[in-house]
């Protein structure tokens, strides 16, 4: 059974941690989801470098899909 | 040459593998940093002069490279007065963009981007340190720069305090 605590934080934006210095709470109110930098802070470079690739990937994907169907 | 290709490894591999003298600088540094942002070429800044241009320019010369820049895309064949006057050349490629700048704002020629380096993807290449790629980005202080920069300071400041 789901809990009101479960619900809570699946309701809830992206929290900064207590322990986020000013430069962290700074990317974090310009806008950023700032736990895909937690995210990405966990992986190794050559783990990045793949992310990256594979988000450049959709991106030109989708331009591409997007460029045909206006053509 | 597919329009959806760009493949950053292989470039950067093929650079490596024909020894030029290189560091990766731009929106790929900053990934590699950790941060979430996706940009669609490869930046290096490399040492200009007849030898590592020669280098640069085998390492591509089967990838139908030409200066995406020029209105006719001139394909990317060197002679000694290119050699000696390019300040920068920008390629595309059957594998992708390849930027190679001989200055990078805010950091200065190759000499000055290899001191402000480290050794990135297991010893591969080198790429800016977060010091030298945020001084990159605010030189360059475009939007999107702008916008790294924040993230590039809150990565340094969680690493600071780890």
């Amino acid at each position: 059974m789901t809990t009101n605590e479960q619900v809570d934080q699946l309701n809830r934006n992206y929290v900064c941690p207590p322990d986020a210095g000013p430069a962290w709470r700074a990317a974090c109110d310009y806008g950023f989801d700032m736990s895909l930098v937690e995210e990405a802070l966990k992986m190794t470079e050559e783990e990045r470098l793949i992310d990256h690739q594979r988000a450049l990937n959709r991106l030109l994907q989708f331009t591409s899909d997007e460029h045909a169907s206006t053509e | 040459m597919s329009t959806l290709l760009q493949n950053d490894e292989e470039l950067l591999e093929r650079l490596r593998k024909h020894e030029v003298d290189f560091v990766i600088v731009g929106g790929l540094c900053v990934a590699i940093h950790g941060a979430p942002l996706v940009t669609k070429d490869v930046d290096i800044c490399c040492r200009l002069g007849t030898e590592n241009l020669r280098r640069l320019e085998s390492a591509v010369k089967d990838l139908h490279p030409v200066h995406r820049m020029t209105p006719n895309k001139l394909p990317f064949e060197l002679d000694e007065r290119l050699c000696q006057e390019l300040k920068n050349v920008y390629l595309r490629t059957d594998l992708g963009i390849l930027d190679c700048l001989g200055e990078v704002s805010g950091i200065g020629n190759y000499d000055d981007a290899l001191r402000l380096s480290v050794p990135c993807l297991s010893g591969r290449f080198r790429m800016l340190t977060l010091d030298g790629i945020i001084a990159a980005k605010e030189a360059a202080g475009r939007r999107r720069d702008i916008e790294a920069v924040y993230l590039l300071r809150a990565i340094k400041e969680k690493k600071r305090n780890v």
